[in-house]
């Protein structure tokens, strides 16, 4: 190992211990990633497969960072103007990767019925990722 | 070997210990009454009666086909390659040359560290701790699996493995110990707003005590009522006291820590499995003194102690796999090896959660270009996720809805149980432990279905000549935490096309035209927080196959023989594909009742049900 790279192991070793709890085993957690200072949707959202039983809606971000875990939310609802319906799933940032796929179940969904939707993310502490798509729509097969 | 002849704690032994027992009622750590605190002398107890030998009624509440054909074989099998290893383990013992105490604060010296951890392993093949003497720890944790399952047929069905009283069975597959000890304390975080850390695939052993969650982990299962079944951890101690190893326990943890007066009657409550009638609410039927209890518990902490030490040391969590030698420069992966570490840490999203200790890109040509975090990343985050198992029908758990020949019922909930994993500890709920911190369980809602992410390491450790993987020589594994996936295939194909492939059937029914775990895969047990990193990935065919040549990678054993991996006697099957790999195990799904509420209805309640309708939420 050379010298920079033990230096750079202490270092972050010493800053997930201690931001996480006093048990040295927890050396081995990743400290998070730098948060993103701007999140963008750089793809989508768009629908990644649309059955009877199951909708996913599916974007791209850059990496938004901080929390590893990220929610991808989507409201919805059959009106344009009240999107009162919200699901949502969670998402493990990869801290490396450039960028971030969201992707969000949507079951029980009417039949051949159209939905409108917009989405947005958060961490996952609930703190918004401050992005947010503009209104589109699918219809159920 | 006939059933019948395994079990040894009697049905008229519960009786006679129940009219022993209720006629001598007892509240917990409460001394018995003696002379002095009657003002006169007592009589003396007389000899207690030890429990006849004869055979408890086998308790076998399961359709056929969910007991498999050769399990009293297969356990015979275990229990002799479990005792082959007690006596090496012995025999290490023996061997060490003693440590000397010395320093301020008084250190063993020298071998004290071996010590500890040869102890560890002498208690973890010790099937004489059991009720029955019939079940070690080891039972379940063998070291040519990586210490998880080692009878292929019940990895195949049941799932869970039999306990101390045949045939209770607990309701989740069993955990690989290797780098067990690695995980932290558990806590929440509240910045990243996540939890971190604990033992078991629902975290409850906390490590809140002992600060350290193996430690604790190894306290459970010998007082867990499917499992080795002691009524009392004291009678982990009085086993103790009276095993072979007891010098070197007090070699390791001090001269007199096992000098405790037990009651006559010990043994015989202790030949009977927890959870028994007699027993009613009583945690602590073996009457000791309070300073005797003190004692005991201390040595039972030592008990997790020294386990924890062993699953620590190199004989179990060896760093010894191709991977290790490759970051060590002293390996060169083959291609499929290469090209799926890189899919494993870029397309395939693996590393995401499975940390490999070193960052990744997954732009085209995927180069890792990064630095590595550590040189001994255990390839996990430590953290717990939901990632949409189907509820298996075979699971042994949801057909022991009547009391066993002790009046024990180990779920009277029947199908009606749903495993919300981390969700139902956090509300100290139905099947899992306490929750210690009140603060935390306004959190189950967030983590309902989430389970632990276990290491990837060793998850190809099969024994020596087999894999994981038909048509083999294959050992027959069961992998997630209700053991549904039964190949590393079948585990890369899960994670890159559930949602691809999504049925909106329970397992055993799917279309016609389809094949389950290949082209069709059932909804989830538990729709709630779902895992949304991977589900469909792209992955091709050959993609998936590299990924398993990664895997199998971080087997232990490459740069020096991995200890007791050559002790399987048993065979290995041949035939089949991967793919398809124990789809002849499959039966159907029964139709479900909803939830219990005993599950689903404990507070704070289950999130409002936005993605599907398997765990409707009662009015509020």
């Amino acid at each position: 190992m050379t010298m920079k790279r033990l230096v750079l192991t202490l270092t972050i070793t010493a800053t997930g211990g201690s931001l996480l709890c006093s048990n040295p085993t927890a050396a081995q957690i990743p400290p998070p990633a730098k948060k993103a200072e701007r999140v963008e949707i750089t793809k989508g959202p768009e629908v990644e497969l649309s059955k009877s039983h199951l909708t996913i809606i599916r974007w791209t971000t850059n990496n938004p960072g901080a929390s590893d875990v990220h929610y991808g939310v989507v409201h919805y609802g059959t009106d344009p103007k009240e999107l009162s319906q919200m699901a949502k799933n969670p998402i493990t940032l990869n801290q490396s990767h450039p960028e971030s796929t969201f992707r969000v179940h949507m079951r029980g969904l009417e039949p051949r019925t159209t939905y409108y939707y917009t989405v947005t993310s958060m961490e996952s502490n609930g703190k918004s990722d401050g992005v947010k798509s503009k209104v589109r729509q699918f219809t159920t097969p | 070997m006939h059933r019948h002849q395994w079990a040894m704690g009697a049905a008229a032994c519960a009786l006679l210990l129940g009219g022993m027992i209720l006629s001598h009622p007892v509240e917990a750590d409460k001394p018995p009454m003696t002379g002095h605190t009657r003002g006169k002398k007592m009589p003396t107890p007389p000899t207690p009666i030890k429990p006849p030998p004869s055979p408890a009624p086998i308790y076998d509440p399961y359709p056929p086909g969910i007991l498999p054909d050769d399990i009293d074989a297969e356990l015979a099998r275990v229990l002799r390659e479990i005792d082959g290893i007690e006596q090496e383990a012995l025999a290490q013992l023996r061997a060490l040359p003693p440590p000397v105490l010395m320093g301020q604060p008084p250190t063993l010296q020298g071998t004290g560290k071996r010590l500890i951890q040869l102890l560890g392993k002498a208690m973890n093949f010790d099937k004489n701790i059991s009720p029955n003497r019939n079940t070690a720890c080891s039972s379940c944790h063998m070291p040519y699996v990586g210490f998880s399952g080692p009878i292929p047929s019940v990895n195949l069905t049941m799932v869970a493995y039999p306990g101390t009283a045949h045939f209770r069975a607990g309701k989740r597959s069993a955990q690989r110990y290797t780098y067990a000890p690695y995980f932290p304390v558990l806590d929440y975080n509240p910045t990243q707003g996540l939890f971190f850390g604990g033992n078991f695939w629902d975290s409850r052993a906390t490590g809140y005590i002992l600060q350290q969650p193996d430690a604790e982990q190894a306290q459970h299962p010998p007082v867990d009522t499917q499992e080795m079944g002691n009524p009392d951890t004291a009678c982990i101690v009085f086993k103790l006291s009276q095993a072979e190893y007891r010098p070197f326990f007090e070699q390791a943890w001090g001269a007199g820590s096992l000098d405790i007066k037990f009651p006559h009657d010990t043994e015989a409550i202790c030949a009977t499995p927890g959870g028994a009638a007699v027993f009613g609410t009583n945690v602590t039927p073996v009457r000791l003194k309070p300073a005797d209890r003190l004692r005991a518990n201390e040595a039972f902490n030592h008990w997790g102690q020294s386990i924890d030490a062993y699953e620590a040391s190199l004989d179990m969590s060896a760093f010894s796999s191709k991977f290790d030698a490759f970051l060590a420069s002293h390996y060169t992966m083959t291609a499929d090896e290469m090209a799926g570490y890189q899919l494993f840490d870029g397309k395939g999203n693996c590393n995401s959660c499975h940390v490999d200790g070193r960052g990744t890109t997954i732009s085209p040509g995927q180069t890792d270009t990064s630095k590595a975090a550590t040189v001994n990343p255990v390839f996990t985050c430590f953290g717990s996720a939901n990632e949409g198992l189907p509820l298996n029908p075979r699971n042994a758990f949801y057909y022991q809805t009547t009391p066993d020949s002790f009046g024990f019922t180990a779920n009277p909930l029947g199908f009606g149980y749903r495993d919300l994993g981390l969700g139902t500890f956090l509300r100290s709920g139905f099947g899992s432990a306490p929750n210690p911190n009140a603060d935390w369980t306004q959190f189950a809602p967030s983590v309902d279905g989430q389970f632990q992410v276990m290491t990837a390491r060793n998850a190809a450790m099969a024994p020596p000549g087999c894999t994981t993987e038909a048509p083999g020589p294959f050992f027959q594994k069961g992998f997630f935490h209700n053991g549904y996936i039964k190949s590393l295939k079948q585990l890369v194909h899960f994670y890159n096309t559930r949602d691809l492939y999504s049925f909106d059937v329970t397992s055993g029914h799917c279309p016609p035209g389809t094949t389950e775990k290949v082209d069709c895969w059932p909804r989830p047990e538990v729709p709630q927080n779902l895992d949304c990193t991977t589900g469909n990935l792209g992955l091709t065919d050959q993609e998936e196959n590299q990924i398993v040549a990664f895997l199998q990678t971080l087997t232990d054993g490459f740069t020096t023989p991995y200890p007791d991996s050559d002790t399987f006697t048993g065979t290995c099957a041949t035939g089949g594909t991967a793919a398809t790999q124990g789809n002849e195990s499959l039966i159907p799904t029964p139709p479900l009742p909803l939830c219990s509420p005993q599950v689903c209805g404990v507070p704070p309640l289950p999130s409002a049900n936005v993605d599907g309708p398997l765990i409707p939420c009662p009015p509020s």
